[in-house]
């Protein structure tokens, strides 16, 4: 089953490779709204003790919204292309999911590592534990990814559209960002580790509950 | 109509009422409150239970559908949803009516009034998920899908999340120890206006329901 | 202390607002049952 989920994922890293349609587009869209927002909200526009709300709460955002702008089209370009019988065919549910679900997480990771950085200089987001951000990071990637593949397999076999993938995928993400915005705020703050520690339970609990959901739901949304 | 609805509607009517005069006239004023605006409970927190109860029923349905495959269950799926709709619009308006009166403003990013908001979302979400989709059972099968995903992820907002944050909601009526704080008269005509709501409820869903049966017999008659 | 005839008023609103709603389900019903006799179910 692992063998069948890591090919699936090759296949995705090696056709998103080919044609870069999602990263770009990832890309480009977490860069363009960074600019937007660091122009009018620089970083010495905002009281010292606002700034780790603002800059916690604008950095999921961005996150959130560009990676909506590539995740859905996972499910989707698969029935575009009419390669989703085959895929039906070829592997397991499971492991269509597992690979999908891997091709996502690298996808958000990649995100989060060009994004935070950049958004760190460019903002002054100041950083007192950065070991718990990296958490915070690599939990939210998990959740998110999590999340957005489910709704990706269900809004495919629907319209598809990426206005639907959005309206479906906020209501369940927005506890999670509450929980991760929470999250990066204790670790921008507080050098103390147990004070992240709250809302990453949370969010972890909340991704596992989503992934058990997931692993039954999907066959059945696949298969229709 | 038989002769037992007949008198359990009539039943209901008079219930209501009296629930009514019992919320203005046989409870107290509540201490610690704005004037009478504290009687508005008697039908905010109905209306809230009414909606999870909406909301319950629409994951058993989805989950019976997932199972059977039969598209009565997402006729039930979908009448649940759509009262349990009506009825979280009703909590959020009386719910914001009574913060205008105790605090001033119509909202105030109390966790609880958070969690009521995703909800209006989660359904927002699943009737555009429905009207998305053209063909009967596989309406029924994404819409039991979202609708499942949903309930798992609505725990965490109800009950993770007041217990960390400070809430502008009044304490939990069953308090840490476990007493009933409330005054008993309060008490009694809210548990007397929560079992109306359910009667309400059951009402409505029985009649969405027949009429979608109703639809979906026309339909398949005339194939 | 409110005048106690305005929550008099408002107590008599509600029970106009619920008797309205009572007696339009009641018509809704009544509708139900003729489609579903001509419906033969």
């Amino acid at each position: 089953m692992l063998r069948e989920s890591l090919t699936v994922l090759r296949k995705e890293l090696i056709s998103e490779l080919r044609s870069r349609v999602a990263i770009s587009s990832v890309g480009l869209f977490a860069l363009t709204t960074l600019v937007a927002v660091a122009y009018q909200i620089g970083p010495y526009r905002i009281h010292e003790q606002d700034r780790p709300h603002l800059h916690a709460a604008l950095l999921w955002i961005i996150l959130f919204f560009a990676a909506s702008s590539g995740l859905p089209r996972v499910f989707v370009k698969e029935e575009d292309a009419h390669t989703a019988k085959t895929l039906r065919l070829a592997a397991r549910p499971g492991a269509v999911f597992a690979g999908k679900l891997l091709f996502n997480l690298l996808l958000l990771l990649g995100l989060e590592a060009f994004l935070v950085p950049l958004f760190g200089v460019v903002m002054s987001f100041a950083v007192a534990n950065l070991g718990a951000l990296l958490l915070v990071l690599l939990a939210g990637g998990l959740g998110l990814a999590a999340t957005s593949t489910t709704v990706a397999a269900i809004i495919a076999r629907a319209s598809g559209s990426s206005t639907l993938f959005v309206v479906l995928a906020v209501p369940l993400v927005l506890p999670m960002l509450v929980f991760l915005i929470q999250g990066t705020r204790m670790a921008a703050t507080a050098s103390d580790w147990a004070a992240a520690l709250p809302a990453l339970r949370a969010v972890l609990s909340l991704t596992g509950v989503t992934l058990v959901t997931s692993a039954f739901l999907f066959p059945v949304v696949w298969h229709d | 109509m038989t002769k037992t609805k007949k008198l359990l509607l009539a039943a209901l009517c008079v219930w209501f009422c009296l629930v009514i005069w019992g919320a203005f006239f046989y409870a107290p004023r509540a201490a610690g409150f704005k004037g009478e605006s504290a009687r508005i409970v008697f039908f905010h927190v109905p209306q809230a239970w009414v909606a999870v109860v909406a909301f319950c029923v629409n994951l058993v349905a989805s989950l019976q559908y997932l199972r059977r495959r039969d598209l009565k269950d997402d006729v039930r799926a979908a009448a649940s949803a759509r009262l349990g709709l009506l009825f979280s619009v009703l909590a959020t308006i009386s719910g914001s009516l009574f913060a205008k009166v105790m605090w001033g403003s119509f909202w105030n990013w109390d966790p609880r009034e958070v969690s009521i908001a995703i909800l209006l979302l989660i359904y927002a979400a699943y009737f555009a998920l429905r009207q998305a989709v053209a063909d009967p059972e596989r309406r029924g099968t994404l819409a039991a899908a979202y609708a499942i995903l949903a309930f798992v992820t609505m725990p965490f907002l109800v009950f993770v999340v007041p217990r960390i944050y400070w809430s502008l909601h009044p304490d939990t009526i069953i308090n840490v120890q476990g007493k009933i704080q409330m005054d008993s008269r309060m008490f009694q005509v809210l548990m007397g206006s929560v079992l109306g709501f359910t009667g309400l409820f059951w009402w409505l869903y029985s009649l969405e329901t027949r009429l979608a049966r109703l639809r979906l017999h026309r339909d398949q008659r005339g194939e | 202390m409110p005048a106690p005839e305005s929550l008099f008023w408002v107590a008599a609103v509600t029970v106009g607002i619920w008797l309205g709603i009572f007696f339009y389900c009641l018509g809704i019903e009544r509708r139900l049952r003729q489609l579903e006799e001509e419906e033969g179910l």
